[in-house]
């Protein structure tokens, strides 16, 4: 299965919010991953570096899809929740991730509430959403990571993902599996791996190019 | 025998001295005849001889071999000689005295007037000398006949006559066999300048033409010859002499001098063999020798190389090679004996025993041990070299050196690392040469304080993040536990809330066992104490719970308080009361009043966890994707190149199979050309394929001496071919009888 791009498209560009508040470059290393995905499996063009895009900038409105992360409490400025607004109004995916998965965590309380701010209340995403069928399937809803019982964390595998909706579709997608750790490795060693454990982040760019 | 007395014309000779001047003329006729026949048959034998050499010019040599040719002039000179003997014989018959006196009597008349009187006398003479001396005289007017007779004879110059007569005999036959000679020297001379010519030209050297030149030459085919070997003097070894051998190993440098009968052989070719010639360009592996001559016999000199050589060497059609293995003189090798191994010293004293044994191709010069002693620490290092055991060996090909080795001689310190090998060097004349070595021991000095370590066992992680899970999972329970309490009896109820409390316990013990590892080192604190026994962890026990106690009574442990250990226990000791006092509640199934409890000690835990979690890291490397890389789209063009069948056997191996099968076809035909083409494989393979090489070797033994010779060619192919084959043994399915 593979996605044609059109003639004039312009490349897809994996950016990373940058917040006041926290570690925002906790995961240096998913960025090229899910760009070595994206090639690897589809045929859209992709930028072969990813950008880091301050949230307060208006910036943010040239990227479809906004990667947030960090272990530390997120507190948005009000700056940055007016730009996060509009960017979610406008019709951009944020996908924040929960570094520590720590569901007692400062990351997870503090950026829910956040999010609940700006964007409103997070649900549980269903596991049948479209979101896992938009390049891959995944039957049983996001995968699991390797990271979610390391002993860290809340040491819980979360079967679901949090997500807010509009309409029906997905502006902020909220994720305790850490993909953060499990995804930030260098492309290279992705050959070690007997399962790439970087294809849900396929799903994740397909579906914010495309819905 | 004295010489012919001629009659002259003013001389009065009696009749019986004019028979014997008509008899001295017969004789000189007769004999005329038979130098003539001589003469007759030498131009004969030569115009053969001429004829042949033209055939063998035109034919080649092979048409008309040389000795062939010796025969055919040899008869053909004695046949004509017979035969032209015989016909002079016959005709000398004829020539009687009568016939010479007419033969004078025509000379003396110029064949005018003849009267015979000569003739009649003779006749008369000739018939009965004491008959017609008395006769004549009274029957045939005597007087008148001899004067007649003795006017005949003094009219003629017999010995200007008997000139003329010889020349007139003589003068064709002489020319027919001068010409023949004189053709037969412009050919030979006209040979001997192309033969040198020849030999002044060094790119002829194909043997196609070397053996069309040499035919051409009428040489005699290249024979026997002896080999005589004289190795380097520096090798000490004596001058050796073969026979009719077709190769010969010699060490590099030696001198090769070629002996052989005849006239020196006319093409001498010396080609370099094996893989290192092959590198070389086509101009430098080749180069012509000239072969000297001296009497009846010829030499030819070189020197062996450090690689194999063939000479080829051609005269009379027939091409010969002798192939020269030259050796190079190898290193010696050197093996350290003792000592066997690396060794640490405690301490610098001792003797320690150095053996090792050398060997030498040619023969060793001396040996020695190298001692190489290295001192210093950190970054000032010394080192000195030092020679033990040196020994003369004299040409020896083997030998051991031995040598004790005093280390308190040596003033070593703590520290210091000594290295021991053996060098010797055989007699190769160079000053640049490389010495053969054997491998290095090291021993070591131990340092002082090098024994006193101590050995550390990683301990297991702390139980911090272990109870942190647990603490969760266990308030996780007990919540699900109190929404169930409605539905559940009593019973029911302080059944399961006994579990959790059981559990609850195990997880209190095992935060009690961090705090009191992380305080005294104790592998548990909840163990018997007694008042006054001097044992103090700093915390204590009251009613279950623990509490700092004496010098920790405020808290503050001796590293002050920001001392990572305050920060640490403070809350792992309220998470361990907090978990004393759940676990309290539990056991009276009470699990919302345990609740809170639980609350307090995952706060505290994590409160714990959160002071030792430190996030360091460094730059994250910058990762560009190589998008076309990944697409398997980077600098491919799309032009693939063309596929070729890989070949079965490596090339140099498959020129060698098509040589060996070339080699076996060839036997039929020519023994001889095989011989030296199978000679030539075995010397090029000597370096990289020595087994197919040794094959090789055996199929020339079989050859040699005339067996069969299948077996041996099937086992150098399969040498060639990599192909091993066991001897049937005794697991065998058919075993040999």
């Amino acid at each position: 299965m593979t996605l044609r791009a059109g003639v004039h498209a312009e490349p897809f560009v994996f950016a990373t919010a940058q917040y006041e508040s926290g570690d925002w470059d906790s995961a240096p290393m998913v960025p090229p991953n899910v760009i070595d995905s994206i090639a690897r499996y589809t045929e859209l063009p992709v930028r072969p570096q990813g950008v880091t895009v301050p949230l307060s900038s208006e910036a943010v409105f040239a990227y479809p899809l906004l990667f947030l992360t960090g272990h530390l409490p997120v507190r948005f400025t009000t700056r940055e929740a007016d730009v996060l607004r509009k960017y979610l109004a406008r019709g951009g995916l944020l996908f924040v991730d929960d570094h520590n998965h720590d569901v007692d965590g400062a990351f997870h309380k503090t950026v829910r509430e956040e999010i609940r701010r700006v964007a409103g209340p997070l649900v549980l995403l269903p596991n049948t959403h479209e979101l896992y069928r938009s390049f891959f399937v995944f039957e049983n809803g996001p995968p699991t990571t390797s990271h979610e019982m390391n002993g860290w964390g809340d040491n819980l595998v979360h079967e679901q993902l949090d997500a807010v909706l509009r309409n029906n579709r997905i502006v902020v997608l909220y994720s305790n599996k850490d993909y953060s750790s499990e995804w930030s490795f260098h492309p290279d060693n992705k050959r070690f791996l007997s399962v790439d454990n970087t294809k849900f982040a396929v799903n994740l760019v397909v579906y914010a190019l495309t819905r | 025998m004295a010489a012919p007395t001629w009659i002259t014309g003013s001389a009065i000779v009696t009749t019986v001295s004019m028979l014997d001047v008509v008899r001295r003329v017969r004789r000189s006729l007769i004999l005329q005849i038979r130098i003539r026949a001589l003469v007759l048959a030498l131009g004969a034998a030569l115009s053969v001889w001429l004829v042949l050499d033209g055939m063998r010019i035109v034919l080649g040599h092979t048409a008309v071999p040389t000795a062939m040719a010796v025969w055919l002039v040899g008869i053909t000179f004695v046949g004509v000689a017979l035969v032209a003997l015989l016909v002079a014989r016959r005709v000398a018959r004829h020539v009687d005295d009568a016939r010479a006196a007419l033969w004078i009597e025509e000379r003396s008349t110029a064949g005018v007037h003849n009267s015979f009187a000569l003739v009649t006398l003779i006749e008369s003479l000739s018939a009965g000398a004491s008959v017609v001396a008395s006769a004549v005289p009274t029957t045939v007017s005597g007087d008148a006949l001899t004067t007649s007779a003795q006017t005949i004879l003094a009219r003629i110059a017999l010995p200007v006559a008997l000139r003329a007569s010889a020349r007139r005999q003589l003068t064709g036959p002489a020319l027919f066999a001068a010409g023949a000679f004189v053709v037969l020297l412009a050919g030979a001379v006209w040979r001997d300048d192309a033969l040198t010519a020849s030999r002044l030209d060094s790119t002829r050297g194909s043997p196609s033409a070397m053996r069309a030149a040499d035919t051409a030459f009428g040489m005699a085919p290249l024979g026997s010859w002896t080999v005589r070997i004289t190795p380097p003097a520096y090798t000490g070894q004596p001058a050796w002499a073969l026979g009719n051998v077709q190769s010969v190993a010699a060490v590099s440098g030696s001198v090769v001098v070629v002996e052989g009968a005849g006239v020196a052989p006319m093409h001498v070719v010396e080609r370099l063999l094996g893989e290192a010639a092959d590198t070389l360009p086509v101009a430098q592996r080749t180069s012509t020798l000239v072969a000297t001559s001296s009497a009846d016999r010829w030499q030819l000199r070189t020197v062996a190389r450090a690689l194999p050589v063939a000479v080829q060497l051609s005269r009379g059609g027939r091409i010969r090679q002798l192939l020269i293995e030259g050796r190079p003189d190898s290193i010696p090798a050197v093996a350290l004996v003792q000592p066997a191994r690396d060794s640490v010293f405690r301490t610098a004293e001792g003797r320690l025993p150095l053996v090792a044994t050398l060997r030498d191709d040619i023969g060793l010069a001396d040996a020695r041990f190298e001692l190489i002693v290295s001192s210093g620490e950190g970054e000032r290092f010394t080192a000195r070299t030092m020679v033990l055991g040196s020994r003369r060996l004299r040409g020896a090909t083997t030998g051991t050196i031995r040598e004790t080795l005093d280390l308190a001689a040596l003033k070593l310190m703590g520290g210091d690392v000594v290295h021991v090998r053996a060098i010797a060097r055989d007699a190769y004349p160079v000053s640049a040469r490389e010495f053969g070595s054997s491998e290095t021991r090291s021993f070591r000095i131990a340092r002082a304080a090098e024994y006193d370590s101590v050995a550390v066992e990683p301990a297991p992680p702390p139980e911090v993040d272990r109870s942190l899970m647990s603490q969760r999972m266990l308030l996780m329970l007990t919540e699900k536990l109190n929404r169930q309490r409605t539905t559940l009896t009593r019973a029911q109820l302080v059944r399961e809330s006994m579990k959790l409390a059981r559990d609850q316990a195990r997880l209190r013990q095992a935060v009690g066992d961090v705090v009191f590892q992380r305080l005294s080192g104790d592998a548990s604190g909840e163990h018997a104490h007694t008042a006054g026994d001097g044992h103090d962890h700093g915390v204590e026990q009251q009613q279950g719970k623990l509490a700092l106690t004496g010098s920790n009574a405020g808290g503050v442990l001796s590293e002050g308080d920001d001392s990572p250990i305050i920060a640490i226990n403070q809350p792992l000791l309220e998470a361990y009361n907090a978990m004393w006092d759940a676990g309290r509640e539990l056991e009276q199934g009470a699990p919302k009043a345990a609740m809170p409890h639980m609350r307090l000690a995952l706060a505290a835990i994590e409160r714990a966890r959160s002071a030792e979690r430190l996030y360091l890291r460094g730059r994250p490397p910058t990762v560009i994707v190589d998008i076309a890389k990944i697409r398997l789209a980077g600098k491919d063009t799309g032009i693939t190149n063309t596929r070729t069948r890989r070949m079965l056997i490596p090339p140099r191996d498959a020129a060698r199979t098509a040589r060996l099968i070339a080699a076996a076809q060839l036997i039929e035909r020519d023994a001889a050309a095989a011989r030296d083409t199978l000679a030539v494989l075995r010397v090029e393979a000597l370096a990289d394929a020595p087994v197919f090489a040794a094959a090789v070797g055996r199929v020339l033994d079989v050859l040699a001496q005339g067996g069969d010779l299948t077996p041996a060619f099937l086992s150098a192919r399969r040498a060639l071919g990599g192909v091993l084959r066991t001897e049937a043994g005794v697991w065998s399915r058919e075993v040999p009888r």
